[in-house]
């Protein structure tokens, strides 16, 4: 895959090949989802997917996106038992006669780096047992907790690190920004 | 048809009419706003339940565009109408 | 096909009570911001057990493909939509419910 240094027009060009096939991809199953599976769909599938492959370079072709598949293989479970667990705590302090609520403000500073990774990391604070992310203010987080009891940091730590593994951010860049 | 399908349809139908109650409430814009985000949520589940138990794939869509809807809603609705002042942020007790 | 359809069935049964109980912590929890937590983890836990069950059900890879898309617009959506209210009522200077 890699011929040449990094910065070598043969590397980018690869780059933009490699990024524009994958976005193919996901807007064709995009299509096969929303269409199913009648093949005439695609008369007007095929036009719409290069229409918005096309679009989407344009509109964000430096995206530094990049999404490991090992990290997604660890984070997709590691997200549905906590949102799991999320539920079963909201349901828990909904339905017992007690107010079992305690709730209050806890400031977090992340490490990881302005853009999606931060912006990702944001809005799935908000799916965690007890948190709610309520402010970002450049990296610091302010969030919204239901029981100041719980392993707030621990659970946010741990979210952070998978946020890090799934955005192939390696711990040496999380130092430095 | 699959009367277990819209049996659990018509479950979920007290937990929008419940909601309503948070309507009536409020006491902000915000309290009330977040009813419509219920509504858009469970109104897709009784959807999808409804799509399985009439064997209708056409409601499968109509969720869809349920979903995005609810979503648009609440953005504008927080663009337009309930922008915060953006003064005086951070004199909470922070931990 | 039929212990897969009916663990849908199981799947479905077990989404339902999160909707009620979102319900009820909307109505019950005290202020703007433990009713968002009620609202937005509840409900997704519910549509996601729901939208599990159904797929199991569905024994259609186009229909649950679709479904899980649903699933996953209303998650971004709903986690987005929780953060943007939650920020402008911190904004506003509503100040958060503490326990006395």
């Amino acid at each position: 895959m890699r011929n040449g240094t990094p910065s070598s027009p043969s590397h980018i060009l690869s780059q933009y090949a490699r990024r524009s096939l994958v976005r193919f991809v996901v807007f064709s199953f995009l299509w096969y989802a929303l269409a199913g599976s009648d093949k005439a769909s695609w008369i007007i599938g095929v036009p719409a997917v290069l229409f918005a492959t096309a679009l989407s370079l344009m509109l964000a072709s430096s995206s530094p996106l990049r999404i490991s598949s090992a990290g997604a293989f660890h984070f997709i479970p590691f997200f549905l038992r906590q949102s799991f667990h999320g539920g079963i705590d909201v349901m828990r302090r909904a339905l017992s006669f007690q107010q079992l609520l305690d709730p209050g403000l806890v400031s977090y500073t992340t490490l990881l780096p302005e853009g999606s990774a931060r912006i990702f990391f944001v809005n799935t604070i908000s799916l965690l047992p007890g948190t709610l992310s309520a402010e970002l203010h450049g990296n610091r987080v302010t969030i919204h907790t239901l029981d100041q009891g719980l392993p707030i940091w621990a659970n946010i730590q741990r979210l952070e690190y998978h946020v890090a593994a799934l955005m192939c951010i390696s711990p040496e860049k999380k130092e430095s920004s | 048809m699959s009367w277990m399908h819209i049996f659990f349809a018509l479950v979920l139908l007290p937990a929008i009419g419940v909601g309503m109650i948070r309507i009536l409430r409020g006491p902000t814009a915000a309290d009330r706003m977040m009813t419509a985000q219920l509504f858009g949520t469970c109104g897709v589940a009784i959807l999808l339940l409804l799509s399985a138990g009439m064997g209708n794939p056409v409601l499968l869509d109509i969720a869809l565009v349920f979903s995005l809807l609810a979503a648009l809603a609440t953005m504008t609705f927080i663009r337009r109408t309930w922008r915060g002042s953006g003064k005086k942020k951070h004199e909470y007790p922070l931990q | 096909m039929n212990i897969l359809y009916n663990s849908g069935t199981v799947l479905i049964i077990l989404g339902l009570p999160f909707f009620l109980s979102g319900t009820v912590g909307l109505i019950r929890f005290p202020d703007i911001y433990t009713r968002l937590h009620a609202l937005t983890k509840a409900d997704n836990v519910g549509l996601g057990c729901i939208v599990c069950g159904l797929a199991l059900q569905s024994g259609s890879w186009a229909v649950t493909a679709k479904l899980l898309l649903i699933w996953l617009l209303v998650l971004i959506a709903s986690s987005a939509s929780c953060h943007l209210i939650a920020r402008s009522a911190m904004h506003k200077n509503i100040q958060p419910w503490t326990r006395s």
